[in-house]
């Protein structure tokens, strides 16, 4: 018992083989529980498929055509939202970073708006731009930009200034300065934004999407439930939670290495 | 020291003032462009119309009851998930083994976009505050958790030490040295926790149109009720924006000398 | 040879009546106060001085990155008020670039006159080699020790050929070991260029190690206490350290220094004890 407790307080951290097999176990009764749940038939009907038919739900919807057009049209306008939410976001942070006046005036507004549910600025979105992919783009580019703008600017303002001292005894001009200092210096907050703008986008993106739209993985979800395809359901979610989590991976892999 | 009575109000909060006038400046120049005629009144009523809609709304909407509505379901929600993300949390420090192998799939969690699964939830829970407020807990849960353990490992090694060499029980360590030393960051994983359940419950109410200042929101603009929605949606983003500068206030309250 | 020694002929930087001052009202500190010396061609000049005696300031007016002063440092007969292109900076922190290779480092302030990327390679090679650093040039920053980086930041200075070098203690941060064989570094790549350099310091066997020339200043408001000529021969290697005259220079030197680095003390006690005080 007493060499037990000395030999884990020597060696830390438990070994890679036994989180493996926990994590295994920890899934294995999920599913199995999942699975008794299902056959019980405590719940109503197809509220809980069980998994063997969830499974051929989610191979069927990989081979459909039909998920990949509106795979498409939300990856397009989540892609143009980032982009405008980003050169937004970029420019205004390195303002407010670049600054200090700009910043007592003007970023207490982008911080205390960053955390406010933006969905609910969807139907503005829609009178301003029509039920079209506008406004799903103009939703998503918004809330992108709180989050890359804020980390840009504290990216800005965490620049080593010897850096900048170096820049300027070069006689680097404002662009190379832009160029060759300041953005490679921020770069791993940047990404960090970007990643965090990402997560934003995709998520209000997809929720205006089932709100109104006639096309998108949104409004794939609300058509399932609508028929109240269950296993179609949770299969369209599953794949919509994996690929917002490979993106995510995705991006954060580029603000670790180097650096 | 005593600062030297110098700079005038005016001077040394010149940027703050100078933010809000640009801010209603901003305004201004809205109305006038509603008003001439350039801005069409019915993408953008006039400021003043709006400003006017609150009245109405606060009067007719039953706003007040609406935020009560809100209120309950956030508060049910963030209890709910800080009762059940300590302990969870607590224990994942215990055990070195199941943090090792929870900790990513807990922050995986808390990254998913689960607020998308809310037909999910309108199947499971029916379309109730119930609902609601499970979709609420789900989103508010993980922050709490990862805070907690993030909290407690980060009790530096020399107060455990004071603590074993007063030979305390593990019970007494918890309570006296580990819990307090941990609290400052469990309460930013309640800040982070309950800002998820706000926005996830109003963004929720105004999807499933039901409850409070959500559904208020989508029942004014189905109903193209144009200064209402804006109305509307100012007393929201207020009253996010107030919710969170009291959690930020008690957070920095709580951690004297930081 | 046989001048006045604060004189040179033809100088290749004159600091000519210099004064800077910071803070307004009643609380003016007078950083620098009428400093005047010059360096020759390929002179090697140091200035010494405790800490807080306003050397940094000078460093930053010479460097051009402090432009409202009065009097006038002049290259020729140019005043200098931004940074010159004939003089090359050293800085005392840590200032490589992380998110680039030791090459890329250096090869940075050509990057920025838009020598093309060959050229650019072949000379910062050049450098890099001369600083003894060949087999690190794919390295980052990360990877190389406190000494190397200090010696990659000289190497980055050298490249686009300063007429003179300012370096403001680029070895404060480096053990006592390290910095005498960066020393030898120093002195030997400044003979092979002829390089004209001023450092900065506070260390003053590094400062007897490598100069011709050392100004001693005082301590707030910062003068030009004396101009000491180091005749030891060259060339130097930091064998040097452990001779007579050597000796004899330090301890020299250390008399000037010792007054005012013992008022730089007192003064950052009474300060102290003001601030525990009032806290």
């Amino acid at each position: 018992m007493a060499a037990a407790g000395k030999m884990s307080l020597a060696s830390g951290a438990p070994a890679q083989r036994d989180v493996i097999v926990l994590r295994l176990l920890v899934a294995l009764v999920i599913f199995g529980a999942w699975e008794a749940v299902s056959r019980s038939g405590l719940f109503y009907g197809e509220v809980i498929p069980s998994l063997t038919r969830i499974w051929t739900s989610l191979i069927k919807l990989l081979g459909d055509g039909v998920f990949y057009r509106n795979l498409q049209v939300t990856t397009f306008e989540t892609v143009v939202a980032l982009a405008i939410g980003a050169g937004c976001g970029i420019a205004v942070g390195i303002g407010l970073g670049a600054n200090r006046f700009l910043m007592r005036a003007f970023e207490p507004y982008v911080y205390y708006l960053s955390p406010t549910p933006r969905i609910i600025l969807f139907p503005v979105m829609i009178m301003w731009f029509g039920v079209g992919p506008s406004s799903k783009i103009a939703l998503g580019a918004l809330s992108a930009f709180f989050a890359i703008a804020l980390s840009t600017a504290a990216g800005m303002r965490q620049i080593d200034p010897v850096l900048i001292r170096v820049g300027r005894s070069f006689r680097a001009s404002l662009w190379q300065m832009t160029l060759k200092i300041y953005l490679p210096a921020m770069r791993v907050p940047i990404l960090n934004g970007l990643r965090l703008g990402m997560g934003t986008a995709i998520i209000t993106v997809l929720l205006g999407e089932t709100k109104l739209s006639n096309q998108g993985l949104g409004y794939m979800i609300m058509q399932v439930y609508t028929r109240f395809d269950m296993p179609g359901l949770y299969a369209l979610l599953i794949v919509v939670f994996l690929l917002a989590g490979a993106v995510n991976a995705l991006i954060g892999h580029f603000a670790r290495d180097g650096a | 020291m005593a600062e030297k009575s110098g700079p005038s109000f005016l001077r040394r909060n010149g940027p703050e003032l100078f933010g809000a006038l640009s801010l209603l400046a901003a305004v201004l120049v809205f109305e006038a462009l509603v008003r001439s005629g350039i801005v069409n009144r019915f993408v953008i009523p006039p400021p003043s119309d709006i400003v006017l809609a609150f009245e109405r709304v606060i009067v007719e909407e039953n706003i007040l009851g609406r935020f009560r509505d809100t209120a309950v379901e956030m508060v049910i929600a963030g209890f709910a998930a800080v009762g059940v993300g300590v302990p969870i949390g607590a224990f994942l420090y215990r055990s070195a083994l199941w943090r090792r192998a929870m900790e990513d799939w807990i922050g995986a969690l808390a990254a998913a976009p689960i607020v998308l699964a809310f037909p999910l939830f309108l199947v499971l829970f029916g379309r109730s505050p119930k609902t609601i407020i499970v979709m609420g807990f789900v989103h508010g849960l993980a922050p709490i958790i990862l805070k907690m353990v993030e909290g407690l490992a980060s009790t530096r090694p020399v107060l455990i030490n004071v603590g074993r060499s007063l030979k305390m029980t593990s019970s007494q360590m918890f309570w006296k040295i580990l819990f307090p030393s941990a609290l400052p960051v469990i309460f930013t994983g309640i800040r982070l926790s309950w800002t998820f359940v706000l926005i996830t419950i109003v963004g929720v109410e105004y999807l499933i149109n039901l409850g409070g200042l959500g559904q208020l929101i989508n029942e004014l603009a189905e109903r193209y009720d144009l200064p209402g929605t804006y109305a509307g949606i100012c007393f929201v983003v207020l009253v996010s924006v107030l919710f969170f500068v009291i959690l930020e206030r008690v957070e920095s309250w709580l951690q004297p000398g930081r | 040879m046989a001048l006045n020694e604060s004189q040179s002929v033809n100088p290749a930087l004159v600091v000519d009546d210099v004064v800077k001052r910071f803070g307004r009202g009643d609380e003016v500190i007078t950083a620098v106060d009428h400093m005047s010396f010059d360096v020759a061609q390929g002179e090697f000049v140091s200035v010494i001085g405790p800490s807080g005696c306003g050397k940094s300031t000078l460093f930053n007016i010479i460097g051009g990155l402090l432009s409202d002063y009065e009097g006038a440092v002049k290259i020729g007969e140019e005043r200098i008020s931004a940074p010159h292109p004939a003089v090359g900076m050293v800085f005392q922190e840590e200032s490589t670039f992380p998110w680039r290779t030791v090459i890329d480092n250096v090869a940075f302030p050509l990057e920025l006159q838009g020598v093309g990327k060959s050229e650019r390679m072949d000379r910062a090679h050049h450098f890099i080699d001369m600083v003894g650093l060949a087999s690190f040039e794919k390295a980052f920053p990360s990877q190389l020790s406190g000494g190397m980086r200090q010696r990659v930041s000289i190497a980055r200075t050298l490249v686009s050929q300063p007429k003179i070098l300012l370096m403001d203690e680029p070895f404060a941060a480096l053990d006592e070991q390290t910095r005498l064989l960066l020393g030898d570094k120093i002195t030997q790549i400044q003979q092979e260029l002829n390089q004209t350099t001023l450092l900065i310091t506070h260390n003053l066997t590094e400062a007897v190690q490598l100069s011709d020339r050392i100004v001693v200043m005082t301590y707030r408001p910062g003068r030009v206490k004396r101009i000491v000529r180091i005749d030891l021969p060259r060339p130097r290697t930091s064998d040097v350290v452990g001779s007579d005259a050597f000796g004899h220079y330090v301890a020299e030197i250390w008399n000037d220094l010792r007054e005012e680095a013992s008022r730089g003390m007192a003064d950052s006690e009474s300060a102290a004890s003001r601030r525990a005080a009032h806290g």
